[in-house]
């Protein structure tokens, strides 16, 4: 027997169930979001004790929300307890996402297995030696390998969350449910209130509570009232300090599109933000700006991270740990999130093959395709354009509308007319091979 | 001013006003962390006061750690005293007023005069949350010149930490404070973006009317540092001093 011995932590059994000792410091104690990708950016998970701000300015979609719900859903699925702040907090959870039916881990391969095949029209093309031994180019990272599946779960959009689920959780008293417009002195005070009620009461009962997840999926909506920014500033800072006064509980907070805008909260609101919580990303969807959706067609919108949980260190785990972001290596990079039919990743953003070019041409260039189909109907399409009338009345698909005919015609005729001419220089240029040649007698140096 | 003497010895001085600003990007908790546990390992008599709006205590316990300090024992000799500013500052009430939270501080540094020796600094971190929270803006500006004339009598040091929300464009509390402030200590992100091996840039201002002794650094030729797990590397612009 060897005399080495892996050192083992005796910390890893007493840590709370779906939590794990961050990476950068064994003093934190990190929880899943319940997206792989968003856990790699914060550098491992969401530390206990620390608050995340999930800001879309987007008002045509709901990505703040979906987020949240990964985090409630992981929480449920964890077996954690939720403090779910909001006045429709039923309708809420009953809209959470789910894990699919049958066991976990054939789904995640079979998820993957779809992927790969996907793939496969790529794998065929011919790879030089020197580059066919490099892996392959991940833009993301992947799901949780089944070892740590009660930390991270993988979800699935289609499914919903079951009714028993949700019913044996409020039974054993894993959920609870603040409403915010409850009564006359309601606002964010009552609730900041009412809430370190609930933490104080968890420490009082065991020394090592199980670990809290608040969630706030609309800081500020008109549920909450008329709130100003001092209100939201004072709510969030109060949050905050909340959490490290009772640090088994940590907090992911949305606000509605229209309050995540700086015309909203004045220059410099979302620093402010920022500065307030513990992390904050933006997820800015396209769906405002069409252009930026045809450039970026495989993905959903950007996003920018603000601020890094980091409550025992000065520097985020993230910056030394997180795949995406990739700053141990080089300069951070550009994110971008999409989502799926069945799932929501954060994923690098890179230009496509071709600066910015939609689709791969991998394939034969599509002019050739183009020239050959223009050889075969080069006989047919003057003669339609010669005597138009003829024609309609031959052609299957005939046109009723003579001025429109003529119009036709004369486009027929300006398309054709190159068409007409290609074949033959592509014939030509197939022929004779370039030549440079150098004279030193003639004026223009160069004969091609 | 090389990476090599940065940050300068005795800033601030007795009597005077550090300020450190600084962005989202590039956060100067470093550098208060440094200034505190310097000032204390410098000399034996030393004492601190720590008044912070939005920090908190756990990350000054875990860093004294790292930087070789027992916090602990600081606490108990009084020789650190760790203040929540909030709790003396009622921010939410309709017409929110700082001058509890001045005289809390002021108490505590009258009870640090038992030995008038001592070098005494008094950090406050963070004072824009508390115009962002509600306190006007007029307020929080006349509690920065009181507490910077209670510094004075005491012949304390004063660092206060500012954060600037819209850069290139300093708002009136920002105004107002470097009117005030003896020395300031700009912290700014590097303006390509996060990087993995330089974490942000430095560069020291004089105050207004000040003949200052330390040797300043411009915007242009500011210094670049590192965060690392027990404080920040700092060095020159570009490949030099070995570091990139």
């Amino acid at each position: 027997m060897s005399s080495f011995r892996r050192k083992t932590t005796s910390k890893s059994s007493s840590v709370p169930t779906g939590t794990r000792v961050s990476p950068g410091s064994t003093s934190t104690i990190v929880t899943s979001t319940g997206i792989p990708s968003l856990d790699d950016i914060l550098g491992g998970g969401l530390p206990l004790s620390c608050s995340l701000l999930v800001l879309a300015p987007d008002a045509h979609s709901a990505y703040g929300e979906l987020v949240q719900k990964y985090f409630v859903a992981q929480g449920l699925a964890a077996g954690q307890r939720i403090c779910v702040i909001d006045s429709h907090a039923k309708d809420f959870l009953a809209e959470c996402m789910w894990t699919p039916t049958g066991t976990l881990g054939q789904t995640a391969a079979a998820d993957e297995e779809e992927d790969e095949r996907k793939d496969e029209g790529d794998a065929k093309i011919k790879i030089a030696w020197r580059y066919e031994q490099m892996k392959q180019f991940r833009t993301t990272v992947p799901t949780s390998p089944q070892s740590a599946e009660d930390y991270c779960r993988v979800f699935d959009l289609t499914c919903r969350v079951p009714e028993s689920v949700l019913a044996t959780a409020r039974k054993n008293g894993q959920i609870i449910e603040l409403d915010v417009s409850s009564g006359f002195d309601s606002g964010p005070r009552k609730i900041l209130g009412d809430l370190a009620g609930i933490l104080a009461d968890d420490a009082k009962e065991t020394t090592s509570p199980k670990p809290l997840r608040v969630c706030i999926p609309s800081l500020g909506s008109f549920q909450w009232g008329d709130v100003s920014t001092q209100e939201i500033c004072q709510f969030l800072h109060g949050l905050r300090t909340l959490l490290r006064r009772y640090p088994h509980a940590c907090a992911s907070v949305s606000l509605p599109p229209h309050l995540c805008l700086e015309s909203w909260g004045g220059s410099g609101w979302i620093q402010k933000l920022g500065w307030l919580s513990d992390a904050s990303i933006t997820l800015s969807a396209f769906t405002a700006d069409p252009s930026l959706s045809a450039m970026f067609s495989s993905h959903h919108g950007f996003v920018h991270i603000h601020s890094l949980p980091s409550p025992h260190t000065l520097l985020p785990s993230s910056d030394k740990f997180s795949t995406l972001r990739g700053l141990s290596s080089s300069g951070e990079n550009n994110l971008a999130f999409k989502c799926m039919r069945k799932r929501f990743v954060i994923e690098t953003l890179h230009l496509d093959l071709e600066g910015g070019v939609g689709d791969r041409r991998t394939t034969p260039a599509t002019n050739t395709l183009v020239l050959e189909s223009a050889v075969h109907t080069h006989g047919a399409t003057p003669s339609s354009a010669a005597d138009g009338s003829e024609a309609s009345t031959k052609g299957g698909a005939a046109v009723e509308v003579r001025i429109e005919q003529l119009e036709a015609a004369i486009d027929t005729v300006t398309v054709t007319e190159p068409k007409q001419e290609q074949p033959e220089s592509a014939f030509k240029k197939s022929k004779a091979k370039k030549k440079v040649a150098f004279h030193s007698d003639r004026p223009d140096l160069y004969d091609f | 001013m090389s990476s090599a003497s940065f940050p300068p010895a005795r800033l601030p001085l007795p009597r005077e006003l550090l300020l450190i600003t600084d962005e989202l990007q590039s956060p100067a908790d470093f550098l208060l962390f440094r200034g505190v546990f310097a000032h204390l390992k410098d000399t034996k008599n030393a004492r601190c006061v720590v008044a912070s709006v939005s920090g908190d205590e756990t990350i000054w316990r875990a860093m004294a750690g790292k930087m070789s300090v027992n916090y602990a024992q600081c606490l108990a000799s009084q020789r650190l005293v760790y203040l929540d500013a909030m709790a003396h500052a009622d921010v939410g009430a309709m017409s929110p007023s700082l001058v509890s939270l001045f005289r809390a501080l002021q108490d505590t540094l009258d009870a640090q005069l038992s030995d008038p020796d001592a070098p005494t600094l008094l950090v406050l971190d963070d004072i824009a949350a508390l115009e962002w929270m509600g306190v006007s803006e007029l307020e929080v500006s006349r509690f920065a010149r009181a507490i910077y004339a209670l510094c004075r009598k005491t012949n304390a040091a004063l660092i206060l930490r500012h954060h600037v929300v819209t850069p290139g464009e300093p708002d009136d509390l920002l105004r107002h404070l470097l009117q005030l402030c003896t020395y300031h200590l700009d912290v700014f992100p590097l303006s390509s973006g996060r990087s993995g091996a330089v974490h942000g840039q430095i560069a020291l201002h004089t105050g207004p009317g000040v003949a200052g002794s330390h040797k300043l650094i411009t915007r242009t030729a500011a210094l670049q540092y590192r965060l690392t797990d027990s404080g920040a590397v700092f060095f020159d612009r570009g490949t030099g001093g070995g570091v990139l």
